[in-house]
């Protein structure tokens, strides 16, 4: 959910630390998969809507940024009817929509520098058992970020070059040369980040 | 600054992208032009580690940039020829911000030499950007600045008014010309280069013409008519 779209602001989001944000998120994740009860997960679902409204964003701009995670949520749900129960869709539903709000709630509050720092400082002590680098984590989860837009916009512009010649936009014709050429980008993106010292060792 | 080539090759898949180059830098405004393929960009690569010499030695203010990787490297700014892709962080005050933190600064340092780097180049509205929203002269400028915050003594740009409307090709032309760090530039524009001290011409991956400006460029012209 993050991808560098944290709004300013002063709410108590805001104002929260990182890591506090990050707990309850992590703990909110793990209370709404303990439970089925509708009479829970019906308001934490309207309370997440509450606190990612209460970020300042905006109904609109709130609706843009979920919509699509929101759809995808929904076609679990759709399946969870289908094959289960009306009771089960629901529970889902919320569940997995109430965790949406809250992470996008994190993202809107959050800015990526600072996601960043505080990855690396809760992987730093793993550091020592010779896990990761926690630098190297930060900044892999800081380009995932950065460079999704990109790829979009390159898969944008290889659909409308098809157009443009008018082949139709097929899976395989687009994603092979986005592919290519996003591998290609990685190349000189690795050089770039050598070029500005980000990785010392 | 000194940048010194000593027999320096390269040697790719068995090609050779650079013939064995002998070569001191000094001036404060280098050109290099050549046709695609030439070699001008390996030599730049040279400079800051990017890339290895296959055979010699190349030293920037006395360091080598094999042995003394990190340490040669801190002294060269690099931009690439889409400087997009060396834009690490979203938002144009982060990536600034991200390569001084890289190197040890403090919130405060940090905060005062971002604000400082995009009041020099006039772009402190552009702070608070996306970087991929930013248009081809403003990510120029933006790439510039997040390179130059670090202090390095030499900016190597390569082709850096590639794919720029006439506006921006002189807002660019303008801002190197301003730049009171030595600087090597990469690029098929000749009129960039028209004022700089020394111009170096590349050809199938050899040095072939080290020269004032006038005379280099009609060197290139001969060789690209040809």
């Amino acid at each position: 959910m993050l991808n560098g779209l944290d709004i300013e602001g002063t709410s108590p989001l805001h104002r929260m630390p990182v890591r506090g944000k990050l707990i309850v998120l992590f703990v909110a994740a793990i209370v709404l998969f303990l439970t089925s009860d509708l009479r829970f997960l019906v308001p934490a679902l309207v309370l997440a809507a509450t606190i990612y409204l209460s970020t300042g964003i905006g109904l609109r701009e709130a609706a843009r940024r979920t919509r699509f995670v929101l759809f995808t949520v929904l076609l679990v749900a759709a399946a969870n009817y289908v094959f289960h129960s009306l009771h089960e869709a629901l529970a889902v539903f919320s569940r997995l929509s109430t965790l949406v709000l809250l992470a996008a709630a994190v993202t809107a509050t959050t800015g990526i520098s600072t996601f960043m720092d505080e990855i690396t400082r809760l992987l730093t002590p793993l550091e020592r058992f010779g896990f990761v680098r926690a630098a190297d984590v930060s900044l892999a989860v800081g380009l995932v970020i950065r460079f999704v837009p990109e790829i979009f916009a390159r898969y944008q512009d290889i659909a409308d070059a098809h157009r443009a010649r008018g082949l139709p936009v097929r899976p395989l014709s687009t994603l092979t040369p986005l592919i290519i050429l996003t591998l290609k980008d990685a190349d000189t993106i690795a050089m770039a980040i050598d070029a500005r010292g980000f990785r010392r060792h | 600054m000194d940048i010194v080539f000593s027999a320096a090759t390269v040697n790719y898949a068995g090609r050779t992208a650079l013939q064995p180059l002998d070569l001191r830098l000094t001036e404060q405004r280098i050109g290099v032009v050549g046709l695609n393929g030439s070699g001008k960009t390996t030599m730049a690569r040279l400079i800051n580690g990017l890339v290895k010499p296959t055979t010699g030695t190349v030293t920037v203010g006395g360091l080598d940039t094999v042995a003394d990787e990190v340490a040669a490297r801190g002294k060269t700014g690099f931009i690439f020829q889409n400087p997009q892709h060396q834009m690490i962080l979203p938002i144009l005050s982060e990536d600034i911000a991200f390569g001084l933190k890289n190197r040890g600064f403090g919130k405060v340092e940090i905060a005062e030499k971002t604000e400082a780097v995009l009041a020099r180049f006039g772009i402190s509205h552009l702070a608070r950007r996306r970087v991929h929203e930013l248009s081809g002269g403003e990510t120029q400028l933006g790439a510039i600045a997040s390179v130059l915050v670090t202090g390095p003594e030499l900016l190597i740009l390569d082709e850096p008014t590639n794919q720029l409307d006439l506006k921006n090709r002189t807002l660019i032309a303008r801002t190197i010309a301003g730049l009171p760090e030595q600087v090597l530039v990469i690029t098929h524009d000749l009129a960039l280069i028209e004022g700089f001290d020394r111009v170096l011409v590349f050809h199938d991956g050899r040095l072939t013409a080290d020269s004032a400006p006038a005379e280099a460029i009609r060197t290139y012209r001969e060789i690209a008519a040809c």
